[in-house]
């Protein structure tokens, strides 16, 4: 089943957010996520603050996430912080840390601890 | 499928290089020549070094099976379980300030020589309170200044060993092959100057080729073991009797004097300043991102989420500086810094012996994963070397200038404090985490 919606959810909440928007204003990025599982591609690029989506891969990513199709669906819904998969080696990442940090504030500013 | 903003090779080797190269290194120097007895101290260097290899690959492997800037966190939560997990990560991050701590007494020591007039303890303030400013308006040394700085260091380190020991006089050559009867804690004291290397796997996920961080550290391996190599015998030659080692806390100091006069004196109190804040920097920057995503996962209070207005853990670091600055407050005074070198080499010995222990364990639990690079000498040679990592760090830990073995003391009170909180606290904090969870406002951990 496609994870559109989630997506969709989250990067209203991002744009809607004025302080994401102000926090994002200068992180230009694109982030391609990957269902480990059934092999499914989804893409968040973040550009002069505004966030949008899309299915399928895109070149040039300058971060990968991959995960299962749970832990992707509990992570961008908000049912667990990246951090908990992410330390538990569930949530894997190629980009940078810097990066990674960024989304992690992303979720927290949009859903709270 | 590519990625963009990837890390080259080069980073991986000065990383490696620079996180292993701190000051304290110098005084490390002095002890580990001290315990072999004198130009023999190459000896002990290349033994560690060797086993050190062996190590590098346990963590190459691991790093390849998680890239992750997790790093030890998901390597002992896949392998052994997440209470222990915690337990390690922590003690292993707390180690941080230890090298913090012994880097600012090196420094002060250095500058006192330079600047006599100022006491020593005022330039630990200083130059934390400098490093902790930085990082706190997210202010970071640029990868290109660190790829910069560890190559200063190692090429300095080579070149004033090679020109102390070209100008001579040499001890008999037989000296150079006698060991003395201390030579074990001088192999386990070895494996301090190569600490580090592994901080390099934190950064996997930045690397497009995942043989960068494998190659980084074994080349990182051979650019130290051959510059603190020539830098340890030439010390020797400088002060050929032990007592005369063990009475300086300037090596480094004099022996830029001795090859190249003033020049060298004043040079290396640069390369030692630029050393010392490149180690605050990196393991401030890196501790308090990892203590930030352990509060992020309610293994520590929320306290230390939060952010101030530049999206910088600002608890954390200045947690972080607190410890630091009062370990080198409490080490300048007291003077006994070889806790400090001991106690890392000891947690540092063990956290290898762990690498070794976590390989075998991985390999049987997850045998389908896919390792881009594999260890050397599964299963055997590896827990062999894994156990030799463990009794040295045991041993380095036993080794005190006092009959009272104060590293393990010291260590062994973080690792109880460590524990209790795990067992006690951590419940609770995830506990009352869970509960708040739909109560709190979504910026309220936010400046």
């Amino acid at each position: 089943m496609t994870m559109l919606p989630i997506f969709e959810d989250f990067v209203r909440a991002c744009n809607e957010n004025p302080r994401l928007r102000q926090m994002n204003r200068d992180w230009n990025r694109t982030i391609v996520i990957r269902t480990s599982d059934n092999g499914r591609c989804y893409w968040l690029q973040s550009e002069n603050g505004l966030i949008q989506h899309g299915e399928g891969d895109r070149d040039n990513a300058d971060m990968r996430i991959e995960g299962s199709d749970k832990v992707i669906r509990e992570v961008f819904s908000g049912a667990i912080s990246p951090t908990e998969p992410y330390n538990a080696g569930d949530l894997l990442v190629k980009g940078s840390q810097d990066d990674l940090v960024r989304l992690d504030i992303i979720t927290l500013l949009i859903w709270g601890e | 499928m590519t990625q963009r903003q990837a890390l080259p090779l080069r980073t991986a080797v000065s990383t490696s290089a620079g996180l292993a190269s701190a000051a304290i290194n110098f005084l490390a120097c002095v002890e580990i020549a001290e315990y072999a007895g004198g130009p023999s101290a190459w000896i002990a260097l290349l033994v560690a070094g060797c086993l050190i290899v062996f190590s590098a690959s346990n963590f190459a492997e691991l790093s390849g099976l998680y890239p992750s800037a997790a790093a030890i966190r998901v390597w002992t939560r896949r392998g052994l379980n997440d209470s222990l997990s915690l337990r390690i990560s922590l003690v292993y991050a707390l180690t941080v300030t230890f090298a913090i701590a012994a880097d600012a007494f090196v420094v002060a020591q250095a500058f006192h020589q330079a600047v006599p007039w100022c006491p020593g303890w005022i330039w630990i303030i200083v130059l934390l309170f400098v490093i902790s400013w930085a990082n706190l308006r997210g202010i970071r040394i640029a990868g290109r200044v660190q790829d910069v700085n560890a190559l200063m260091l190692l090429v300095t380190l080579g070149i004033v060993g090679i020109v102390i020991l070209w100008k001579g006089p040499l001890p008999p050559i037989y000296h150079f092959f006698h060991v003395g009867p201390g030579i074990f804690q001088s192999i386990a004291l070895g494996i301090f100057i190569y600490v580090g290397f592994e901080w390099v796997t934190p950064l996997a996920e930045e690397f497009s080729d995942v043989r960068a961080i494998p190659r980084g550290m074994y080349i990182a391996l051979g650019l130290i073991a051959i510059a603190f190599g020539l830098f340890t015998v030439a010390l020797t030659t400088i002060f050929p009797t032990v007592g005369q080692l063990r009475s300086t806390l300037i090596p480094q100091l004099l022996a830029g004097q001795k090859a190249l006069g003033p020049l060298g004196f004043w040079w290396m109190l640069f390369v030692t300043a630029t050393t010392a804040m490149t180690t605050f920097n990196g393991g401030l920057f890196t501790a308090s991102r990892f203590i930030y995503a352990l509060a992020r996962e309610k293994a520590l209070p929320k306290t230390f989420a939060h952010l101030n207005d530049r999206w910088v853990p600002s608890y954390a670091i200045i947690g972080l500086a607190c410890v630091s600055l009062v370990l080198a407050l409490v080490i300048f005074q007291i003077g006994q810094y070889t806790v400090l070198i001991n106690a890392s080499a000891g947690v540092e010995g063990i956290i290898y012996a762990l690498s070794a222990l976590l390989i075998v364990r991985l390999r049987k639990k997850e045998p389908h994963r896919a390792r881009p690079f594999r260890a050397l000498g599964v299963p055997w040679i590896t827990l062999i070397v894994g156990l030799l990592f463990l009794v040295l760090g045991l041993g380095a830990l036993m080794t005190s200038v006092s009959i009272i073995p104060w590293p393990l003391i010291f260590v062994g009170t973080l690792v109880m404090l460590v524990s209790v909180y795990v067992y006690l606290a951590v419940p609770k904090i995830k506990a009352k985490a869970h509960i708040k969870s739909v109560r709190v406002a979504p910026e309220e951990t936010i400046e």
